[in-house]
């Protein structure tokens, strides 16, 4: 009966219900849409950070011939995945990788690049990632070509020097697949090296790290750098469970320590950003980094703290707007129904139960207006995410690591967010239900002479 | 008779800007169980302020008021609370029905707020105090829909549907025609004769006070006269 009151009271005020209640729905739509878009960007992050950066778990590290100079190598590769195969439970692929900087120059241009030597039979992950861009994307002179045509295939890279690049590389190159590329790079004795390779595919762009990622054969980049067959750049893990890649982490480092590698402490940061810090150390010989897929890409976290530190402000304010709506709303609904209230408090009505019965008002409208809310919210995300609009832009594209709007929706979060928002809706009722239940009967029922 | 409602000496003042203004000035009353009691008095004379006093909704600035042997001034606020619940009904002049809930939850309201009885009893209970008071074919009716003399009877209903001791109603026909309050005062009449429910109610009205059995009569604040008057005869 008294939730009846609430909801009939709440039904009662008409107009004013109707507009919190919409006000509500609005903010928690769009607290939800942009979660899922963040959930998205986060989601694209991990797809393109574990297809072209990182596995789950990276076994990796420095080999330094003098106390100054480290390289990004490890030596001992079969030795180094038998550890690892043998250590972790739930490993579903173990590859390796060969890592370089380099310069890649064309006819026409000229970028720095990030080389990863691969074997493309192994890579299951990248061929199911990837898929070649259409000439409309990178080619600026169509001159009568299908700009909808998507040329090459990944696995032509299955052939000695040949390189995978990716639609903005392509298009600040001037290239298109068949076409020559010269690495030019230095060998880890000091020496300038080149070699020419043709351009087997063009990808579509995957993010900010497509910009700077370029695939050659593994065999091209021993020939490069004049390395040994068991040497490579990281061994990748990629686990049943992406969430169990910390506990992973740490058994493989007591699992090194034990089968007698060196292993570095742990540092959270790129192999890149260590440089500086491994060549400042006094040692040489060949020292085991072992970091997870977060460590790798958290020079880009940034991306997805920027949006959610936007939609925190964007939702605290409008949140902090609701709340003083629903304060509002309730103490002209304390102030109209002053008799009532004393009405109620005079047949024997607890003060607690008129607070619980304000209260219950506020809770009945917020769940319902985030609900509507969160559920439309939720729709129209995953309704955007099915229509994969492409993004025009290449700077938003490079922002949300995906050429097309990518959005994911979390049902915990959606329950999360309805939850939340009844709460606070609750917490905002409390002060003028207090004052409903504080309200002495004969103050409410006007009946002093 | 044994007393249910004892006044000592009850002063009741308000501050109204500087001033204090005294409503009540050391009235003392003693009601028995089963009476059919008139305050009567003009506008301003005390009569709700004194209501409010029996009816727990106030305290007196000084005085003692004790409803069923009990001091209301040793009683808490929650003590206070389910006092009102138990033992008072109240009647008010702008009947204060809960306009979202239709007649017989206004009425079932009360014993909700009792507790510790089953759907079905309270189901029988509301159905047999709306068939008391004639509004067996209104059930469903929100307030808004009931005319004046209706609203009252649902509030006469709400006011006894828990069996309380005293029913105080503040001025019970003021807002009603003259035919409709006859009407009303007979159905209170006829269930503090039936029930032996203690009936206390205001008046300005002559045509009210001829109903009552006693008649307490205020004049500024204070008690002029208490007497029993022809009703109880009749």
């Amino acid at each position: 009966m008294f939730a009846l009151i609430a909801w009939r009271n709440l039904r009662q005020g008409g107009r004013r219900t109707a507009l919190l209640g919409v006000a509500l729905a609005a903010v928690t739509g769009l607290l939800v849409l942009l979660m899922s878009l963040s959930d998205g960007v986060n989601d694209s992050m991990i797809r393109g950070a574990t297809s072209l950066a990182a596995g789950h778990v990276n076994v990796a590290g420095f080999y330094k011939a003098t106390p100054d100079e480290g390289f990004p190598m490890i030596t001992e590769t079969g030795e180094v995945k038998a550890v690892a195969r043998e250590a972790v439970d739930g490993l579903a692929t173990v590859i390796d990788r060969h890592r370089g900087w380099s310069r890649v120059v064309s006819d026409a241009s000229s970028i720095w690049a990030a080389l990863y030597g691969v074997e493309i039979a192994q890579e299951v992950r990248l061929r199911e990632t990837l898929r070649p861009a259409k000439l409309a994307s990178y080619v600026e002179d169509l001159d009568g070509l299908d700009g909808e045509a998507r040329e090459g295939d990944i696995d032509g890279l299955a052939e000695p020097d040949t390189a995978m690049l990716f639609a903005t590389q392509a298009k600040r190159l001037g290239v298109r697949v068949g076409d020559a590329l010269t690495i030019r790079t230095e060998t880890l004795r000091g020496q300038s090296n080149t070699v020419d390779v043709r351009v087997v595919a063009v990808m579509d762009d995957l993010g900010l790290m497509s910009n700077w990622s370029i695939f050659l054969p593994k065999r091209t980049i021993l020939d490069l750098y004049g390395l040994d067959d068991d040497t490579t750049g990281a061994v990748m893990l990629y686990l049943d469970d992406i969430d169990r890649a910390p506990q992973v982490m740490e058994a493989l480092r007591a699992a090194y320590a034990e089968a007698g590698f060196d292993v570095m402490e742990h540092d959270p940061r790129p192999f890149f950003a260590k440089f500086q810090t491994v060549s400042g150390q006094d040692w040489t010989g060949q020292k085991i980094d072992i970091t997870t897929w977060t460590d790798e890409v958290s020079f880009l976290v940034w991306v997805i703290a920027a949006i959610d530190s936007v939609s925190a402000l964007l939702i605290t304010i409008l949140t902090i707007i609701i709340a003083v709506g629903i304060m509002n709303a309730l103490w002209i609904a304390v102030r109209e129904r002053t008799t009532e209230i004393g009405t109620l408090r005079a047949i024997g009505m607890s003060r607690r139960r008129v607070l619980a019965m304000f209260l219950t008002e506020a809770l009945m409208l917020g769940l319902f207006g985030t609900l509507v809310g969160a559920v439309g919210g939720a729709l129209l995300a995953a309704g955007l995410d099915a229509l994969s609009i492409p993004i025009p832009s290449q700077a938003v594209q490079a922002i949300l690591m995906n050429d097309r709007l990518h959005l994911v929706v979390e049902p915990t979060e959606v329950v999360g967010v309805v939850v939340g928002f009844t709460i606070i809706c609750g917490l905002s009722a409390i002060w003028p239900a207090a004052r409903a239940a504080r309200m002495p009967p004969i103050t409410a029922i006007h009946i002093t002479e | 008779m044994k007393p249910i409602v004892e006044l000592l000496d009850v002063v009741k003042e308000f501050p109204l800007g500087k001033v204090t203004v005294r409503a009540l000035r050391g009235v003392s009353l003693t009601i028995g169980r089963g009476e059919f009691v008139a305050i009567a008095g003009p506008s301003g004379s005390g009569k709700t302020t004194l209501l409010n006093q029996v009816g727990c909704v106030d305290t007196p600035t000084r005085g003692t008021v004790r409803i069923d042997g009990q001091s209301t001034s040793d009683l808490s606020e929650s003590d206070l609370t389910k006092l009102r619940l138990h033992k008072l009904g109240f009647i008010f002049q702008t009947f204060n029905l809960v306009p979202v809930l239709d007649l017989a939850q206004n009425v079932e309201l009360p014993l909700l707020l009792k507790g510790g009885l089953t759907r079905a009893e309270r189901e029988r209970r509301v159905r047999t105090i709306i068939d008391q008071v004639g509004l067996t074919d209104q059930l469903g009716q929100r307030p808004n829909e009931l005319s004046g003399g209706q609203r009252q009877r649902v509030a006469i209903a709400r006011a006894l549907v828990t069996g309380p001791s005293i029913v105080l109603a503040d001025e019970p026909t003021a807002n009603l025609d003259s035919a409709t309050g006859e009407q009303i005062l007979d159905l209170m009449e006829a269930l503090n004769r039936d029930e032996g429910t203690t009936f206390i109610f205001s008046t300005h009205d002559d045509k009210v006070m001829a109903h009552a059995r006693r008649l307490v009569s205020l004049v500024d604040g204070e008690i002029a006269e208490d007497r029993v008057t022809q009703g109880a005869a009749a």
